[in-house]
């Protein structure tokens, strides 16, 4: 009975063409796993190499995106520093062109400015993104962010369209943010 | 002063910085959990490095086939350190090596070029991997 749920499941993720995709608590670990089982299966089907690279900057970006800023996050000492930070990564195939998805929770209070930001990012050309990345590379590091904005423009300026983004209310309290790149 | 040698790991480039030999390497792939505690110590050597350097040229080879943003921001950091001891008389010779048919690290290579007015920034590609 619960074999025809999961197939369900994963059939209905294949049909959206996903290569993968990873949804609970993600750490450095499991970023570097998925990481290079996706570069592996791109390599295997012989994907144009300079592509498979934008794909997996893009990936790198994103997950490190959910580690460092999801609201959903627990972290302590377990003999190391452990640090996990919930959410969903997927990376899938439409046609001729690769997608990686992001989704995790924030706080309402983050949300606007980060949908300020993204805007700007999505209408900016690649020259532009080019002189804001140079511009955040040159900064000094910011106090609480540990360099997300540069994060997003990188996976702005490796995405072959405008990058996507969305968010919906979850409660007074949190939002759940989505980011899209298609390269 | 010390030098630096560090393997390559999966996610760290293989790094040798020589003082005595003037020289510096960073080979492989950059995207290290924690950039500041990987870059930090190299970042510091060189500072003390420069500021003790005479006359005799100093060569940076750089051969990353990928870094992520917090890395790119260590090596920028790197960058303005070393564009600022070309600027004050320091003869600094950085190579950007790629391969040929790497369109992000030749990007990376010509963007970072724009920045440098003292020191001499060399796009190399090269096909021997």
């Amino acid at each position: 009975m619960f074999a025809q749920d999961y197939y369900d499941f994963h059939q209905g993720l294949a049909k959206q063409g996903i290569i993968l995709s990873f949804t609970g608590y993600v750490s450095e670990g499991i970023l570097f796993a998925l990481g290079d089982a996706l570069r592996q299966k791109m390599a295997l089907d012989e994907a144009d190499a300079n592509v498979t690279k934008r794909v997996f900057s893009v990936f790198v970006e994103q997950v490190q995106n959910i580690i460092r800023y999801s609201a959903e996050r627990v972290e302590g000492n377990l003999g190391k520093r452990v640090e996990l930070s919930s959410g969903t990564i997927t990376v899938g195939r439409e046609g001729e062109r690769f997608f990686v998805v992001c989704g995790n929770v924030v706080r309402q209070e983050d949300a606007l400015a980060m949908r300020e930001r993204l805007s700007a990012l999505a209408a900016m050309s690649r020259e532009e993104l080019k002189l804001h990345y140079k511009e955040k590379l040159k900064e000094p590091p910011e106090g609480r962010s540990r360099g997300a904005s540069l994060g997003l423009i990188e996976i702005a300026r490796r995405a072959s369209s405008p990058i996507q983004f969305d968010f919906i209310d979850i409660d007074d309290a949190a939002a759940f943010f989505c980011l899209k790149a298609y390269i | 002063m010390e030098k630096i040698l560090r393997k390559a790991t999966e996610r760290t480039p293989y790094t040798a910085f020589d003082p005595d030999a003037h020289r510096l390497v960073l080979q492989g792939e950059s995207y290290p959990e924690d950039a500041a505690a990987f870059f930090g110590p190299l970042q510091q050597a060189l500072r003390d490095y420069v500021a003790g350097l005479g006359d005799a040229p100093f060569v940076v080879d750089l051969e990353l086939n990928y870094f992520n943003s917090s890395s790119a921001k260590a090596l920028m950091n790197m960058f303005m350190l070393l564009e600022q001891a070309a600027a004050a008389g320091r003869d600094i010779r950085i190579n950007w090596r790629y391969h040929p048919d790497d369109d992000t690290m030749e990007e990376f290579g010509q963007d970072f070029a724009e920045d440098f007015h003292h020191a001499t920034f060399t796009l190399c590609p090269s096909l021997d991997d």
